[in-house]
């Protein structure tokens, strides 16, 4: 098992984490506007609903690279191994500016650009518990 | 908030201290700090007993599991005056991020609406013993569980990511970048109570540095260190019958981001758009204009901000501040350069989280910096942290 921090999920990031071990990505959803939050919050940052009752929607995994960096050395448990690792701050298709950061596991030589086409992948941590991260797509042609 | 500062040059500095930048003082964090606190009222020239108003930004910016405890890693206004023996009439901290600028403008509006007469503002910053950043979790909750079980986490990573989306927009270079630890080495080097006075460094030595979260290397960051810092303000007039030449508050600029985002993650678009509208403030609140100041400090505990703070305070235009700084724009040895980092900044002189721009601010414009003073300087810009959590506070010569 992994030394790495595992997720404990709460009443606001259960969806999230549930979605997740199953190898799907669902993002919170605010039930008054439609728009999407990451993470979730209290209110709606969008209509700032007092009562948002996000749902966690699943999402198609593809986005765009805005940017990277490769990790030299972490300052966490559990990730010593996979030194040099890649973390992409990726924008979902889903929305304009919807954004989530995670580990590229294509290794730190990937050929890496703005724009680049990202598609969601998991690292499964333990038993039920897995972590959402990308890869870079592969070229449909 | 108004237009224009209502107190605008109607506070000032009247005095300071500044105690050596160490890894590790020798004597606990209070300790220093209340040896700072008097040596900063004496230079003032009043009493202790004159203090009535208290008041620091206690932030430890660590992302480690270090314990916060009062009076050893953080020293609150409270801490101060109790340690001091003095009773205080006001007593308040600044909760933010980007410290100095909200905690002057809580001394500024103490003095101002007469809540104290005599404020006694500090910071101290503490390195503790191990790994700064290190975090032995195990279990990531909260705020964690969108950051740490994916690996992001800690300020490394934190600017890493808008560095290099700063990068690979507009075509700049890490080699580009030594010219800001350069120019922050070689005036902090110039510094006796710098942790770095007499260690300048070269492009060289900064191109060779460890990379830990590319493109962020070792010599982009502050190094952790003990020190502190404090300032006495008092009414303009007050200030007037003090030994010091007064250093007046025009006024601030500060603001902070809407946009919803995992902890820390620090988008270049959500930096900048907040950025642009604090200088906006700035200049509006002080009734000053960019072409108006001699002296502008810009942040620098991590290098990629000297080039988001001169671009939001309009010094160049968007994404060409790499090419600026590397051409000489920020050399303060030259005549016609911006001495954007002739105090040191954070990298020239230690983790003190803005002091240093904020004191340079001070030191030049009451004409105290002794060897290093500047000609002609009657108005200064103190930039602090990031430009979408922090602010700016603009200064002029009494």
């Amino acid at each position: 098992m992994s030394e790495r921090p595992v997720p404990v999920p709460d009443d606001r990031s259960r969806g999230y984490w549930d979605a997740a071990a199953d190898h799907v990505l669902a993002i919170a959803r605010c039930s008054r506007c439609g728009t999407f939050a990451m993470p979730p919050d209290i209110v709606c940052s969008h209509c700032h609903s007092t009562d948002p009752d996000f749902t966690f929607v699943p999402v198609t995994g593809g986005g765009i690279v805005r940017s990277w960096t490769v990790m030299h050395q972490s300052f966490l448990p559990g990730f010593d191994d996979l030194l040099p690792f890649v973390l992409v701050d990726v924008e979902l298709d889903e929305q304009a500016d919807l954004r989530t950061i995670g580990r590229l596991l294509d290794g730190p030589d990937a050929p890496l650009a703005l724009g680049a086409r990202v598609v969601v992948a998991f690292e499964d941590l333990a038993d039920g518990v897995a972590v959402p991260a990308f890869t870079l797509e592969r070229d449909p042609a | 908030m108004s237009a224009r500062f209502a107190a605008s040059d109607q506070v000032a500095i009247a005095g300071y201290a500044q105690s050596p930048v160490q890894r590790h003082a020798d004597k606990p964090l209070g300790a220093v700090a209340l040896d700072t606190a008097l040596a900063a009222i004496a230079d003032a020239g009043l009493d202790v007993a004159q203090v009535d108003g208290f008041t620091t930004g206690a932030l430890f910016p660590t992302a480690g599991a270090h314990t916060i405890e009062d009076g050893v890693s953080i020293v609150t206004a409270n801490w101060m005056a109790e340690h001091l023996g003095v009773n205080p009439r006001w007593a308040s901290g600044f909760q933010g991020f980007g410290q100095i600028p909200g905690t002057v403008e809580l001394a500024v509006n103490a003095v101002a609406s007469g809540a104290a007469d005599y404020v006694l503002m500090h910071r101290a910053l503490h390195n503790p013993p191990g790994r700064y950043h290190g975090n032995p979790m195990r279990e990531a909750r909260g705020s964690a569980q969108w950051m740490a079980p994916q690996g992001y986490f800690g300020p490394l990573a934190m600017i890493a990511l808008p560095y290099n989306e700063y990068l690979q927009r507009y075509g700049a270079s890490r080699d580009e970048m030594a010219a800001v630890a350069v120019e922050a080495r070689k005036n902090g080097a110039r510094i006796p109570w710098s942790f770095w006075h007499d260690k300048p460094l070269t492009a060289d030595d900064y191109l060779a540095a460890r990379v830990i979260a590319d493109p962020i290397c070792m010599y982009d960051c502050d190094i952790p260190v003990d020190g502190v810092a404090a300032f006495v303000f008092t009414s303009a007039e007050r200030a007037r019958d003090l030994p010091n030449h007064p250093v007046l508050v025009s006024g601030f600029g500060m603001g902070t981001p809407t946009v919803r985002r995992i902890p820390q993650h620090w988008p270049l678009d959500d930096i900048m758009d907040t950025a642009y509208e604090t200088t906006r403030r700035l200049w509006e609140h002080s009734g000053l204009r960019p072409d108006d100041v001699d002296l502008p400090q810009v942040y620098d505990g991590f290098s990629p901000f000297v080039w988001f703070w001169l671009e939001a305070l309009g010094f160049c235009p968007v994404g060409e501040a790499h090419a600026f700084v590397a051409g000489g724009g920020i050399d303060s040895d030259a005549p016609k350069a911006l001495p954007a980092l002739s105090g040191g900044g954070a990298l020239g002189n230690g983790r003190m989280h803005g002091v240093p721009q904020m004191l340079e601010c001070y030191l030049q414009l009451s004409g105290r910096a002794g060897d290093r003073q500047r000609e002609g300087v009657e108005v200064g810009v103190a930039c602090h942290s990031s430009p979408h959590y922090g602010g700016a506070v603009a200064y002029r010569r009494a």
